[in-house]
């Protein structure tokens, strides 16, 4: 036989490669549509934990009572580990195929927003008429000129979780200035008891309450000279906090395993009972309502300092890192008003008080109801926040920087913590960063 | 009667591998190794810099340290893992009694998953909860940083790389020892050779094959290391116990620092490449000597 004599074996698998290619084509069109048969319509929500039902009980509670109000939109959520997340984002925004609504670094929000790859959310603000409902520094801390890139995810309300019990028993009194943190610190110390409870370990950016320091140190006055380069990072008052920092380590503040431990293990080591302080925020207040330390439960500001700079009555009350919408969504008028309908629902007081009933501070100026017995910690996390005379920050420091800039800061406040950075040193590394992203 | 044999029929059907090959490894590496000479965000425009990337690099002293503590990772691992695997594997091949067990069980680490060793480890080597530390100071000993330090993290990671992978590597030995022709090393103890003449005169030589490949495969390996040190120290303290590739996690998907992340990926494929080559080229001139 000729070897020439199989072409119509070829021709029928080119034929049925096609046909294979065609179906392939019409269930990928069938996926890709927004509105099915029932009329009901499609969103995606992506966010920065892989369970949202467990990690963010809030998020997953909003989304349940939208569906219920909402039985036409159905919101398919999803989420990864934080690096994780990013990096999927960054690769749909190269290849345009961003979920609707995602959770996202402001400073990467800002770089999608001029990429063009963001919804400008002003016009649907101005529409639902929620710019009211939110602090006037939030709107402020996610646009660019009159864009508006992102919406308020979760309030972040930050400081020291502190055990009132651990420092009764020991003698010591509620510290209010740095120097008296200091002077605890060696007692809980000498006592073998950790002072801090902090964990570096796959968590480098949990140093919040050292973040709240920066701006009692004038970091807000400061960010855009060192943005532009007109004033160093190694400045002397970052010195001088950075210098108290390391008087905390040398006080014995921080726990012995702080670079091998977690954030999870040092929530863990605070719950039960091990540290006196934790450095979190109010997200954690659910676990430590549950946990058995939850009777003697205070929340601190954090220290103030005599040789701060400008108001040292302050505490870490801003938005966190926000929600951001597919610039697709705008070309499709039933998902945009599915969006729309999901973010009038997340800023309405039902979905606040949701979230206030999941250890979370309202992001609107809604006025929450809290248990005092059954959210205790919650509450004392909000009444800080409110207290006389605290004022916020505009928002938390490695949210104004560029993302290398915020890692750099995260090192170098863990370097000096776990004695591996001199203060000038630390400051000299945050530097680097910021002079390389001017580049 | 068809014939499958001529040059388009096996073009063709190598078509598919080929395909497969060009869009999952080399169409990556090229795109790699372009990404290596802009400034990449992961979207929008990258921007040509040129060697800007790798100037960098060599200015960066986490670069330097993650390279350190990788060539300490691999002195350590090979000068310890290979003749243990390759004694292991010898002490395994005599007939005693549970061998088969004992090999079962030395090579249980190499089917656990990386991330789940590290964890394990971690329980072994915090300074603080480890049960190493918690020994010693019942002993009355000082508590060791095994991990979270900058001196002995490498070599801690390099014990749990070298405890994941000896029974893989002692499997593979053990399947080379089994391939040996008996006839020879009868004919050495017939002339009179000791145990330890036939392993070094007559064993070893005719097992250079496979010790090539064990090396090889074990170089690739550490080159590779990344969930051993992200789960047990992160990397830290501040990046102090990196490795090549998960320093290059660190920059590429933390600091969404493309560019320069692919340049990191490129030293590292070069690096992992000139040193296997080398291993490869300095044992054939051995050979050769021979």
């Amino acid at each position: 036989m000729n070897r020439r004599d199989n072409p119509p074996s070829l021709r029928r698998i080119a034929l049925s490669l096609v046909a294979v290619t065609a179906a392939a084509l019409a269930l990928t069109a069938c996926g890709s549509s927004n509105q099915s048969a029932d009329g009901t319509t499609a969103i995606t929500l992506s966010m920065q934990n892989p369970d949202v039902k467990t990690a963010d009980p809030a998020t997953a509670a909003i989304v349940s009572a939208f569906e219920k109000a909402n039985p036409k939109i159905k919101v398919t959520v999803s989420g990864e580990a934080v690096a994780d997340h990013l990096q999927k984002l960054s690769i749909a925004a190269q290849s345009d195929t961003l979920p609707d609504i995602f959770w996202v670094y402001k400073s990467t929000a800002e770089d999608m927003s001029k990429a063009g790859k963001l919804l400008d959310l002003a016009p649907v603000l101005d529409e639902l008429k929620l710019k009211d409902t939110f602090p006037a520094s939030t709107i402020d801390n996610f646009s660019t000129g009159k864009t508006i890139y992102g919406v308020p995810y979760q309030g972040l309300l930050t400081g020291l979780w502190v055990n009132k019990k651990i420092l009764a028993d020991n003698g010591i009194s509620m510290p209010a200035s740095f120097d008296e943190l200091v002077a605890a610190a060696k007692v809980l110390n000498g006592k073998g008891i950790t002072t801090i409870s902090n964990g570096a370990n796959q968590s480098a950016f949990s140093v919040w309450s050292f973040l709240t320091d920066l701006d009692r140190y004038g970091f807000q006055d400061k960010v855009k000279g060192l943005l532009d380069g007109s004033v160093k990072y190694t400045n002397d008052d970052f010195l001088t906090l950075y210098t108290h920092i390391d008087e905390l380590r040398h006080a014995g503040a921080f726990a012995s395993n702080v670079s091998t431990q977690t954030y999870q293990q040092a929530v863990e080591q605070f719950t039960s009972g091990k540290a006196a302080f934790l450095d979190a925020g109010v997200w954690a207040s659910s676990t430590i309502q549950s946990s058995a330390v939850a009777p003697d439960i205070a929340f601190w500001k954090g220290p103030e300092f005599s040789d701060g700079v400008g108001e040292q009555n302050i505490i870490m009350n801003v938005a966190s890192a926000p929600f951001a919408v597919d610039h697709r969504v705008g070309n499709d008028p039933q998902k945009l008003d599915a969006v729309k309908k999901f973010l009038a629902f997340y800023y309405s007081d039902a979905a606040q008080q949701i979230l206030v009933d999941n250890g979370q501070p309202p992001v609107t100026t809604y006025q929450p109801t809290v248990d005092a017995t059954q959210q205790s910690a919650l509450k004392a996390a909000l009444d800080a926040a409110t207290s006389k005379g605290v004022k916020s920050p505009q928002s938390q420091p490695d949210l104004l920087v560029p993302t290398p800039v915020a890692n750099a800061m995260y090192d170098s406040i863990y370097g000096v913590i776990q004695g591996q950075l001199t203060p000038k040193a630390a400051l000299e590394l945050v530097q680097k960063a910021l002079d390389a992203n001017r580049q | 009667m068809i014939w499958i044999s001529t040059r388009w029929k096996l073009l063709l059907m190598l078509a598919p591998a080929l395909v497969a090959f060009t869009m999952f490894v080399v169409y990556p590496v090229v795109y790699s190794g372009v990404f290596s000479f802009t400034r990449f965000q992961g979207f929008g425009d990258p921007k040509w810099i040129g060697l800007g990337n790798y100037a960098e690099l060599f200015a960066d002293p986490f670069f330097w340290q993650a390279l350190q503590n990788t060539v300490v990772i691999l002195v350590v691992s090979l000068a310890i893992l290979i003749p243990t695997a390759f004694a292991l594997a010898l002490l395994l091949r005599r007939k005693i009694a549970g061998s088969g067990a004992l090999r079962a069980l030395i090579f249980g680490p190499a089917i656990i998953a990386p991330i789940l060793v590290g964890l394990i480890w971690v329980f072994i080597l915090d300074p603080k909860i480890g049960l190493l530390n918690r020994f010693l100071v019942t002993l009355g000993l000082p508590a060791v940083p095994w991990i979270g330090g900058d001196v002995l993290s490498p070599v801690s990671v390099s014990v749990v790389f070298i405890w994941s992978s000896v029974g893989f590597a002692m499997t593979i030995f053990y399947a080379g020892l089994q391939q040996l022709p008996s006839d020879v090393i009868e004919a050495a103890s017939i002339d009179g050779s000791s145990s330890w003449q036939t392993l070094r005169y007559v064993t070893i030589p005719m097992m250079k094959e496979t010790f090539a490949i064990v090396t090889i495969l074990m170089i690739t390996n550490i080159f590779k290391i990344f969930e051993l040190v992200y789960m047990l120290t992160g990397g830290g303290p501040v990046h102090r116990s990196e490795t090549l590739v998960s320093y290059m996690y660190f920059v590429t998907f933390t600091n969404q620092q493309y560019g320069y992340g692919m340049a990191l990926a490129v030293v590292i494929t070069v690096l992992g490449a000139v040193v296997s080559a080398g291993y490869l080229a300095l044992s054939r001139r051995k050979e050769q000597a021979a």
